[in-house]
């Protein structure tokens, strides 16, 4: 079909969605709710809800993700990345997980950021030490452990120490096999330099916010992707029948670290989760689970993928797996 | 000044999000979706989603000269070219609007019970811990995203975990559930022989017995995404009688029972009845404030 045909196709259908927005927000009060509810069946319902509770739960974060996005777009200078980041490759690796470290992030939040550093100029293997530290280590997570363990320190600090020295292996393996920035889309970046030397304070930060806009509407589709399977396999794939392959540690572990994935937890809200399962799998293999599922999971892999080459994310992710696996059984050796 | 049906069309998602979030903090529901703790952080994410609305107003008409500047910024950012992909990734957007506005929030019952395969758990060395040593409360007060939540402060803590140790029946309020479920989990032989009151939607398992059922609660640390289920085992003649997910308050006194292999506290059931769902079909945990 004719292309601008398709165009005015397209436009068409955006007005018709739009008075259907409108249309079911205001009516649906007026309307029978039971005479909807009563033909979809009840676990959709349940699919629905657990989609729409880990939606709310990551738009502020993900919102504050874009934010600090459209602040680095416009604020941010390739020079001054160069300037800040060390040429030693071991020392920007070093650096990077330090600065995910301290920054409290969520995973979902952290991919438009990593993103944007990345189109800034920053290495990629800092890119990625600072994408696996934000989430897993910052004070809130360490909290929610600290208390969802009998309030133990011990499980807590393990996860960070285990978790940054984990961040630290991937991102320097990670160094000696990529070294372009691995972004689908090559920023140009040569106009919005030009264009921006030339503005007003005023007119950055609008065209900050324009940026955040428009970053959301890149991540927001994926992290609704992302959410949509992981409350998917919630509803529909019992965790029972995943727990009873776990026998043996090793298998255990790899159990453990395949729930981390599909359930796509915030890393702020897992510690409970892994918690109750402490009497089912030995204290390593829960340990995998809470160092795992911060760095790696279905919701993120989405936003990855959106992001990054398809042939960086599956390494990424392969190497994240080895590794995690690696250090804890290396730990429960010890 | 040309008008932009797709800048047009993302200041009314925007407006949707807005809409859907200050709707469910409106009438209640949000309370299905998220621990309410979280309620500012959620309401956080409104204002801005009001606030990039706003923003996004001012795209929506431009003149002709300006939008070839806008062009630069908006080509680093990998837009769908065709128009297939564009109704695809809008869609998705929409979906969960859709959703939102038209389906309503479902509580979780003993088939998400099931699914999750953790209802009782026997007692571990660790939980025996819970909640005894001091928080450090620079860890606690960190940012405003711990702010609104209904902590309670250290002296009342400690007066209603006095309380599960010598009142003649342990209460258990939604409030103390998880706090005392956690106690009577790590050490069932010194609750032995008490009367617990507690309310819970039932939950069966295979392996039951016919005049055994589960009491559960789920207990909510972020959002219903990251629920567990925490109940105790019950028995009583009439079990059989009563559907999975019926709401019941009961009475009974503490036994230690085997199950699976493990010992795990059980409540032989001395009064009961049915109730409709609660208010607050969740409980979450407890965090004590320091002062």
């Amino acid at each position: 079909m004719n292309r601008s045909v398709w165009i005015h196709l397209l436009n068409f259908t955006e007005i018709i969605v739009l008075a259907a927005i409108t249309y079911f927000a205001v009516i649906k009060k007026m309307m029978n709710v039971e005479f909807i509810t009563f033909q979809i069946p009840a676990s959709f319902l349940q699919l629905n809800t657990i989609f729409l509770s880990i939606l709310i739960e990551a738009m502020p974060f993900v919102l504050i993700g874009v934010l600090i996005a459209g602040f680095i777009q416009i604020f941010v200078s390739e020079e001054q990345v160069e300037k800040w980041i060390p040429k030693n490759r071991c020392a920007a690796v070093t650096i990077s997980c330090v600065i995910g470290a301290c920054f409290p992030a969520c995973e979902c939040g952290i991919v438009p950021i990593v993103r944007r550093l990345v189109a800034k100029g920053v290495p990629i293997y800092a890119g990625v030490g600072f994408l696996l530290t934000g989430p897993l280590i910052n004070p809130i997570v360490i909290f929610s452990t600290y208390m969802a363990f009998g309030n133990d320190m011990r499980i807590a600090g393990l996860r960070m120490g285990v978790g940054f020295a984990a961040a630290m292996i991937i991102s320097l393996i990670m160094s000696l096999f990529f070294k372009k920035n691995q972004l689908k889309v090559q920023p140009h970046q040569e106009t919005i330099r030009e264009s921006k030397r030339k503005a007003s304070f005023f007119v950055r930060v609008w065209d900050m916010f324009k940026h955040s806009i428009d970053e959301f509407f890149v991540m927001g589709k994926y992290l609704i992707l992302g959410a949509f399977f992981a409350s998917f396999i919630q509803t529909y794939v019992s965790a029972q029948s995943l727990l009873q392959v776990g026998e043996g540690w090793a298998s255990s572990t790899l159990v453990m670290m395949g729930l981390a994935y599909v359930l796509s937890l915030c890393s702020e809200a897992d510690a409970f989760i892994g918690a109750s399962f402490r009497h089912m799998f030995p204290m390593s293999s829960i340990l995998a689970f809470l160092i795992y599922g911060p760095m790696i999971d279905l919701k993120n892999t989405f936003m990855l993928a959106s992001v990054f080459n398809m042939k960086f994310v599956i390494s990424l992710i392969v190497l994240i797996t080895i590794t995690v696996f690696t250090c804890v059984s290396f730990l429960a050796w010890l | 000044m040309t008008f932009h049906i797709q800048q047009a069309f993302r200041a009314v998602i925007l407006a949707a999000f807005t809409w859907l979030l200050i709707n469910l903090h409106l009438n209640g529901d949000i309370a299905k979706y998220i621990n309410p703790k979280y309620d500012l952080l959620s309401k956080t994410a409104a204002y801005v989603f009001f606030f990039l609305f706003f923003i996004q107003l001012f795209r929506i008409w431009s003149r002709k000269k300006k939008h070839e500047h806008q062009c630069h910024h908006e080509c680093s950012h990998d837009h769908p070219r065709s128009p297939v992909k564009k109704m695809i990734s809008y869609s998705i957007l929409i979906f969960p609007l859709m959703t939102g506005f038209l389906l309503p929030p479902q509580t979780l019952g003993a088939g998400a019970a099931a699914k999750k395969g953790t209802v009782l758990t026997p007692k571990t060395a660790e939980s025996q811990m819970q909640a005894e040593t001091e928080v450090d409360p620079s860890l606690y007060d960190h940012k405003g995203m711990v702010v609104d939540r209904k902590e309670i402060k250290q002296g009342e803590y400690d007066e209603n975990m006095k309380r599960l140790d010598h009142d003649r029946v342990i209460h258990m309020k939604d409030e103390v559930f998880e706090p005392y479920y956690g106690r009577i989990n790590a050490e069932p032989e010194k609750y032995i022989g008490r009367t617990v009151k507690m309310t819970g939607f039932v939950y069966k398992e295979e392996s039951f017995q016919s005049n055994q059922l589960a009491l559960t609660r789920f207990l909510i640390t972020h959002c219903v995404a990251d629920a567990s289920s925490i109940g105790f085992l019950t028995e009583f003649d009439e079990a059989y009688t009563i559907e999975q997910d019926t709401w019941m308050e009961v009475e009974g006194i503490l036994h230690i029972t085997q199950y699976d292999g493990f010992e795990i506290p059980m409540l032989k059931i001395s009064s009961w009845k049915i109730i409709s769902e609660p208010n607050e079909p969740y409980v979450y945990p407890v965090y004590i404030k320091i002062k």
